[in-house]
């Protein structure tokens, strides 16, 4: 079973009135079980708003979206993915373990199940020793590392993200990264990954999607396939060849060459 | 040390301030009736300290039921208004046109819809004025919802109640000991100064208009302290509440 299936969807915002705008146009996008795949573009290409729609945050104006089987309605009604966003969105009237139990508690987990659960996911992240703070305590990356534990507490086979590490320095952003990769290949979760920088996208994908603006439509879609994805990795020439693909295909030169 | 520095100058002026009326009142030979000497007062209020203390009791009885039937009440309305737009629009001008009324000016007309020993006017006073502002700042928190949190609610597929309770309401709290904390004192004027119109005899604003036109002025002044107290009462246990209820702020500051 593919995990999402975006099937010939358009969006148009303000439909029928003077400031529409076509927000993506014909867009198709498969993620297969397991993938990482990055979604990649400049500012305005859609990128985010086809994140939102495989979300069910906002419905497609036409064509279909299909998550883990089922429509994108009934798939956030079954909790079948987990989010995270550039703005950890923390609530700050609770601790760290509460805001990872969250999830959870709509679920209707009795609450030592849902406190073990959400223990087990915060040791994940790394950060098992801070489940009594509250977040305003905590610095930026480890607010987003208790969001990523958060979107993972229900153990969804798919994790969407919209430039999470967005917000977060050079150090903690490539720390993040390995740890993300890890999380997934551990629990072999599916990921949407929205970014709009080259070197995360290759490191971190199975298959980079390029996007272009005005419309927003899929330019081109480049499989990666590194040997490994550790430190070393970041120095490969096979990374930096998909860096360069990438990069050419974000620029409009055709990308299939490249690779 | 950081205690002493931020409690020092405060009380070395409040020091100051009572020598120099003191100094002014025994040194100018100003008459009692005009301001009577802070020592003068203190005698008094030593004497009377029973008095004071009972007829505080009974303002802060009426006060503290007036404040927690306002409050109650204006988060609800608050609640109803959030959830229904339309309640909102008409509500919040009428609301802030009724709070510039002088409400207190109502108590005479209270006082003559119930017999002459009910505390239910004063009562029913307290009640109003806490409403509105524990309402308008209520009814800000609870529409100021950070956008990701409604997002993330919405992936939760949450109810709208249940969004309400995990996060509007958590998040409008701080809006809410606002609202409280200018309703604490504005409660115990309230029930004061009803007492000045009227009604049951039993509080200190009633003590305060009876030993004026005894012309124990020392006295009433006694009994003006008294209500000083009861409104720093009032006023320091809403702050203690707003601690207690939201444990996140308390940490950020120690």
């Amino acid at each position: 079973m593919t995990a999402v299936v975006v099937d010939n969807v358009t969006k148009v915002f303000n439909q029928g009135r003077s400031d529409e705008v076509t927000a993506l146009s014909d867009v198709e996008l498969t993620v297969g079980d397991g993938e990482f795949v990055s979604l990649i573009g400049p500012s305005g290409c859609g990128k985010s708003t086809l994140l939102r729609l495989v979300a069910d945050l906002i419905q497609p104006t036409t064509g279909t979206v299909t998550v883990a089987g089922k429509s994108a309605d009934k798939a956030r009604r079954d909790q079948d993915y987990g989010i995270a966003f550039q703005q950890a969105g923390l609530f700050e009237w609770r601790t760290v373990l509460r805001n990872v139990e969250l999830p959870l508690e709509l679920r209707g987990l009795k609450k030592a199940e849902r406190r073990a659960k959400a223990e087990e996911m915060l040791a994940l992240v790394g950060l098992a020793d801070f489940a009594g703070h509250y977040p305003a305590q905590l610095s930026g990356g480890m607010q987003q590392r208790v969001a990523i534990a958060r979107a993972l507490a229900v153990q969804p086979p798919l994790l969407l993200m919209d430039e999470p590490f967005g917000a977060l320095d050079e150090m903690t952003r490539e720390r993040l990264q390995t740890e993300l990769l890890g999380i997934c290949a551990k629990t072999g979760t599916s990921t949407v990954f929205v970014t709009h920088s080259i070197s995360e996208a290759v490191f971190l994908s199975t298959k980079v999607v390029v996007m272009s603006a005005r419309p927003g439509r899929i330019t081109a879609s480049i499989d990666v396939d590194l040997p490994a994805r550790d430190e070393a990795a970041r120095q490969s020439e096979k990374y930096f060849e998909h860096v360069t693909a990438v990069r050419q295909a974000l620029r409009g030169v055709p990308a299939k060459s490249a690779t | 040390m950081k205690f002493l520095r931020s409690v020092l100058p405060p009380l070395v002026v409040g020091v100051a301030a009572i020598a120099a009326w003191q100094l002014t009142v025994t040194l100018g030979r100003i008459a009692p009736f005009i301001l009577p000497a802070p020592s003068a007062i203190w005698a008094e209020l030593v004497e009377q300290k029973q008095n004071v203390w009972e007829a505080g009791l009974a303002s802060g009885e009426n006060a503290l039921i007036g404040l927690v039937a306002g409050a109650i009440l204006g988060v609800l309305a608050a609640m109803a208004a959030s959830r229904f737009r339309p309640l909102a629009e008409v509500s919040i001008p009428f609301a802030a046109f009724v709070s510039a009324l002088p409400i207190i000016a109502l108590a005479p007309i209270l006082n003559n819809m119930f017999e002459a020993t009910s505390s239910i006017p004063r009562r029913l006073v307290a009640a109003i004025i806490v409403f509105f502002p524990v309402f308008l700042n209520t009814l800000r928190g609870l529409r100021e919802v950070d956008p990701i949190h409604q997002e993330l609610m919405h992936t939760y597929a949450a109810s709208g109640w249940t969004f309400a309770r995990k996060v509007r309401l958590p998040g409008a709290l701080p809006y809410v000991f606002t609202g409280l904390r200018q309703a604490s004192s504005l409660a115990v004027i309230a029930a004061v100064v009803a007492e000045y119109f009227g009604g049951l005899q039993d509080g200190l604003g009633s003590r305060i208009t009876s030993a004026a036109s005894f012309t124990a002025y020392p006295r009433a002044w006694a009994f003006v302290v008294g209500a000083c107290l009861l409104g720093l009462a009032f006023y320091l246990t809403t702050l203690l509440l707003e601690r207690l209820a939201m444990p996140w702020r308390t940490r950020l500051i120690s």
